[in-house]
């Protein structure tokens, strides 16, 4: 019974991570403007938290770059496993305009496989509201399946 | 005073909250926003610019011959797309369009794909060279034509006179 407490308070709020592979900063700040009271998500459920061991649903941006390869693999390996991976924008699903560079070693999907991906440079935040809404829906998914 | 603010207090408490409610009222793209590309395959030429100025390597093509000439998809993958407009920008007929578009989520990689087909027919037989030829030609290449005939025929005369 409790589980079923738990599980269901734990649907209706993800809390998001946030990776930076080498972004551009663009996207980042997109996100940060979901959270802000204009476009305000976490009236919806989502949170921001600053350990990736409490998140549900990690949100990469930018291409991966060699520096951050290790980092950012090792990161993700730390979220516990329902999860879900968001990548915001079009760097991290196909390095955009950084390909070819001799510090890119992405797309993301080389290393971990990718549940949403939101298209955009940078997306617009009701679009990454959509995407993450789009997230909170796979993550159910994943633990009814679990 | 003795309250500061209390007008702004009081205003603030009886105004409207300043969050967009945005997944339940539905909210548009501002004028001249560069979303989801629509692509007009009849007006396309094949012309190749838009996969020049591509800077993110969005835009690829591929062709399958048959009896009438080569089908060709033009394909855009949104996922490596700048949203720079540089396609739309150069393209000579305007075949390439960005929409207010800005829903582009996708769990698979097949929803960033906006693809058109059209068919580059094949060029006219040969037997009889002269006639499709100048059919098939738009207008400027039978402009640009006469113009070194007129050339050759000038040289000439500049020889003759010298």
């Amino acid at each position: 019974m409790f589980k079923k407490i738990i599980e269901n308070s734990m649907a209706k709020s993800p809390w998001l991570f946030h990776i930076n592979a080498g972004s551009c900063n663009g996207c980042d700040i997109e996100l940060v403007a979901v959270l802000t009271p204009k476009y305000d998500a976490e009236r919806l459920g989502f949170k921001l938290t600053g350990s990736p061991r409490h998140a549900d649903i990690v949100v990469v941006t930018g291409p991966v770059t060699a520096q951050s390869k290790e980092r950012v693999i090792r990161t993700i390996a730390q979220v516990p496993d329902p999860k879900v991976i968001v990548t915001l924008g079009s760097c991290p699903r196909s390095c955009n305009v950084f390909k070819g560079s001799y510090s890119v070693v992405g797309p993301l999907d080389n290393y971990v496989d990718i549940d949403v991906s939101i298209a955009g440079c940078a997306p617009k935040p009701e679009a990454i509201i959509d995407g993450l809404a789009l997230a909170a829906a796979v993550l159910k998914e994943k633990r009814r399946a679990k | 005073m003795g309250l500061p603010f209390i007008k702004e207090a009081l205003t603030q408490l009886f105004s409207k909250p300043s969050t967009a409610n945005y997944p339940f009222v539905p909210r548009e793209a501002p004028p001249n926003y560069r979303g989801r590309i629509v692509f007009h395959p009849e007006l396309c030429i094949n012309c190749n610019m838009c996969e020049r100025v591509c800077s993110g390597g969005a835009i690829s093509h591929s062709g399958v011959e048959t009896e009438e000439g080569e089908l060709i998809t033009r394909r855009f993958f949104l996922g490596a797309c700048t949203f720079c407009a540089h396609c739309s920008d150069f393209c000579a007929k305007n075949a390439i369009e960005l929409s207010g578009d800005y829903h582009m989520v996708a769990r698979e990689e097949s929803d960033l794909v906006v693809e058109g087909t059209y068919l580059k027919k094949k060029p006219a037989p040969k037997p009889i060279p002269p006639k499709p030829a100048e059919q098939a030609k738009p207008e400027p290449v039978a402009e640009a034509k006469p113009e070194p005939k007129a050339e050759e025929a000038a040289d000439p005369a500049c020889a003759v006179e010298e």
